[in-house]
């Protein structure tokens, strides 16, 4: 498929997606589908990272909140609304990965992983003592009574993370399947050997990080909408870089697909174990699900399937 | 590793995820009929950070529902109980109130245990126009300002000053009158609220503040923080900790030896029954604030009955065995809905908003009315003393006399022993 085809198809889930808040009453749908749609946005910039370029991120959390965050102080300092608030999120967390990039990316397997799970606790601790967003008291934001179009504010949440999660997918395909995407391909395989045919590994790097970056921002931005009331322990909650790991793992990390099936399966779990397991157990899906995969299908699904299917029998 | 084609049949298996997600979410919408129970929902935590907190919440929320299942229903039908664990997680609790009133219709919602679990529903309450009786939300309403929300601790329309008002009323009741205060806290959500009420208290009773620093919530030795409050030598130390630091505190205190007038104020976790046993005689002269406890002037009508059906559960379900500081009101939480809704005859929510407002009721903690932003009318914040304490068993905390009541006058059921060092 080529990109134009794909562009419209992205463009047409999106459509469906705003044509559901119409079509839909039930409000849960829209709360459940509006965190698996998260999910598909933090799982996806992480595999740019992750699972294109080969650097295992731990620190998914610190991005994560630190988009949530960004929010909170621009909204504490101008009403903006969120539409205006999501790019700036974005940015703050793609120069946040750009630094990371920089500081961290002579760092390599295992030590690159530590670092960007220190990163996470340097960024919580900071957020916990700025007296601006609330500090370790946490801080409120309350939606807007009405928006434009839609019934009610969560239909909006819903919609504005569909239309992430369609950005977040449709870079991470149009990433895969260029001279960019082949770079990072050829870093993941052997940086050494990338490096002296040719490959620009520390610029395709940072353009990695700084995507990846960006785009958990994005996932983040409209999270304080969806709780209205955000404090440190929630926002760099373990669970986000626990999933933003296992589900491209799970789905297949070499692939755009990889981390939106992922998503779509453990997130939906998630959804349903809460209200039927009904307890913290429901990360414990993610643990057994992970060891399962990483044994039985290192590729994750897309992986299984391709290899189920292949004609080669190498593969 | 291998640089691989992507397989042929993408599409199929996008739309597949998507179908598959579409059918992940649209599971068992329940079918309600006309004499079913009455359900009330509510979120709890049952796992995660406030679990055992929550836990003895939810057995004394079921308590209730037997009770009054037993004396014949609310309305005359039978009470069910629909609750999901939130895992001490606000991200989760959006997802589950919009279930309990879409999916599973229930009539009525009260909260989870605890503020940061509780703000994230209040929006949906609002959205649904339905009342949300609050366990324990410090301040939780203060910014969406919903009038059916009204919340069950007793710390009145203010709760950062009350919760050190008693503390500065009794420590300038002492004589000769203190003139100094250090101020110390956690560096953590209640402890940084409560020292800001703290300090409005000291400076409206003249006292100058020599000391006012928070620690790292981390920080498990606590000697260089005494020997630093020590060094100003202040007649009034006042503390704001979570349950470990409390401890530290304490042990901390009674070996390098506090000449103070008065210690104590905002140490969460002294009420707790682990900590009591642990902790002993070291108590014996903290002046500590407190939601109730076993005195003569706090026997309220119906607390006791409730406490032993608690205690008989409490224990095997590892939760706090005596259950004096929260339990109770989560019991008074439900009776107060469920005397609304007996009294609108009725699940209008508006009509049991109008009448939860305007009515005082008779609870196992007390009498209770609200004011203008659903916290109790007027703080019943208590100053406690723990005294005569002689050892580390638990029974002695059944007692009359261990904790004596200083402050409201009201309630009050003993007399301050000043200076500190006095009465350890």
């Amino acid at each position: 498929m080529s990109h134009r085809t794909f562009f419209f198809v992205v463009l047409g889930l999106v459509l469906v997606s705003l044509g559901l808040t119409k079509a839909i009453e039930n409000e849960y749908y829209f709360f459940a589908g509006y965190v698996i749609l998260q999910y598909i946005v933090l799982a996806t910039a992480w595999n740019i990272l992750g699972g294109f370029t080969g650097y295992v991120n731990f620190g998914s959390a610190g991005f994560f909140a630190a988009g949530a965050y960004t929010t909170v102080a621009v909204v504490k300092w101008v009403d903006l609304p969120l539409l205006a608030l999501i790019p700036l999120s974005g940015i703050v967390c793609g120069l946040i990965g750009l630094a990371t990039g920089y500081l961290t990316l002579r760092l390599r397997g295992v030590y690159f992983a530590i670092a960007t799970l220190a990163l996470a606790i340097v960024l919580e601790t900071i957020i916990a003592n700025w007296e601006h967003v609330g500090g370790a008291a946490g801080a409120f934001v309350i939606r807007p009574k009405e928006v434009m179009f839609f019934d009610s504010y969560v239909e909006f949440l819903f919609w504005t993370m569909s239309l992430l999660a369609a950005i977040a997918v449709f870079a991470a395909r149009y990433i895969q399947h260029s001279r960019f995407g082949r770079g990072l391909a050829a870093i993941r395989d052997d940086e050494g050997v990338a490096e002296s045919m040719g490959v620009p590994t520390l610029k395709l790097k940072l353009m990695s990080t700084t995507i990846s970056g960006a785009l958990m921002g994005l996932a983040g931005a409209p999270f304080v909408y969806y709780v209205t009331y955000i404090d440190p322990p929630s926002a760099f909650n373990l669970e986000y870089a626990v999933n933003a790991v296992a589900m491209p793992m799970i789905g297949g990390p070499t692939s755009w697909l990889g981390p939106v099936i992922g998503a779509v399966l453990l997130g939906g779990a998630q959804q349903i174990a809460t209200v039927t397991i009904s307890s913290e157990l429901n990360l414990l899906i993610v643990g057994i699900m992970l060891v399962v995969f990483v044994i039985v299908a290192p590729d994750g699904i897309v992986g299984l399937v391709r290899r189920l299917f292949s004609k080669d029998p190498r593969a | 590793m291998q640089q691989r084609r992507i397989f042929g049949g993408t599409r199929r298996f996008f739309f597949g995820a998507m179908l598959a997600a579409f059918a992940l979410v649209s599971i068992g919408p329940a079918v309600q009929a006309e004499d079913d129970p009455i359900r009330i929902g509510f979120g709890m935590a049952l796992t995660g950070a406030l679990a055992g907190a929550g836990k003895a919440a939810l057995i004394s929320i079921e308590i209730w529902r037997d009770d009054i299942n037993a004396a014949g229903g609310l309305l005359g039908r039978p009470v069910e109980l629909v609750f999901y664990d939130d895992q001490t997680n606000p991200a989760k609790v959006p997802g589950i109130y919009t279930k309990l009133i879409n999916i599973d219709r229930v009539d009525l919602i009260v909260s989870g245990y605890g503020s940061a679990t509780i703000t994230p529903a209040i929006p949906i309450a609002m959205n649904y126009d339905m009342v949300f009786m609050s366990l324990f939300g410090l301040a939780s309403n203060e910014e969406f300002g919903y009038d059916r929300y009204f919340q069950i601790l007793p710390a009145g329309p203010e709760p950062r000053i009350e919760w050190s008002r008693g503390f500065f009323e009794v420590a300038m009741r002492a004589d000769p009158k203190p003139t100094t205060v250090a101020l110390v806290g956690a560096d953590a959500e209640f402890p940084r609220n409560a020292l800001i009420g703290a300090r409005a208290n000291a400076e409206a009773a003249g006292l100058e503040i020599v000391y006012d620093e928070t620690y790292p919530p981390t920080t498990v030795d606590f000697s260089p923080v005494i020997r630093k409050i020590q060094s100003v030598n202040p007649d009034v130390v006042y503390v704001a900790s979570y349950p470990p630091d409390s401890a530290g505190i304490v042990r901390s205190v009674t070996e390098l030896g506090l000449e103070a007038k008065l210690f104590g104020g905002g140490m969460v976790g002294v009420q707790f029954a682990s900590l009591m046993e642990a902790l002993g005689p070291q108590l014996n002269g903290i002046v500590n604030y407190d939601f109730w406890v076993p005195e003569p002037t706090l026997n309220f009508p119906g607390i006791n009955a409730f406490l032993e059906k608690y205690q008989a559960i409490a224990e095997d379900a590892g939760v706090d065995p005596l259950g004096y500081y929260l339990p109770p009101f989560a019991y008074a939480n439900m009776q107060i809905l469920a005397e609304a809704v007996e009294a609108t005859g009725g699940l209008d929510q508006d009509q049991i908003a109008d009448y939860i407002r305007s009515n005082e009721f008779e609870t196992v903690v007390g009498d209770v009315s609200f004011g203008a932003n659903g916290e109790w009318a007027k703080s019943r914040m208590l100053m406690v003393q723990y005294q005569g304490i002689e050892d580390q068993s638990l029974e002695q905390f059944t007692e009359a006399g261990t904790r004596v009541v200083l402050y409201p006058e009201d309630w009050q059921s003993g007399k301050l022993i000043a200076p500190y060092s006095d009465a350890k």
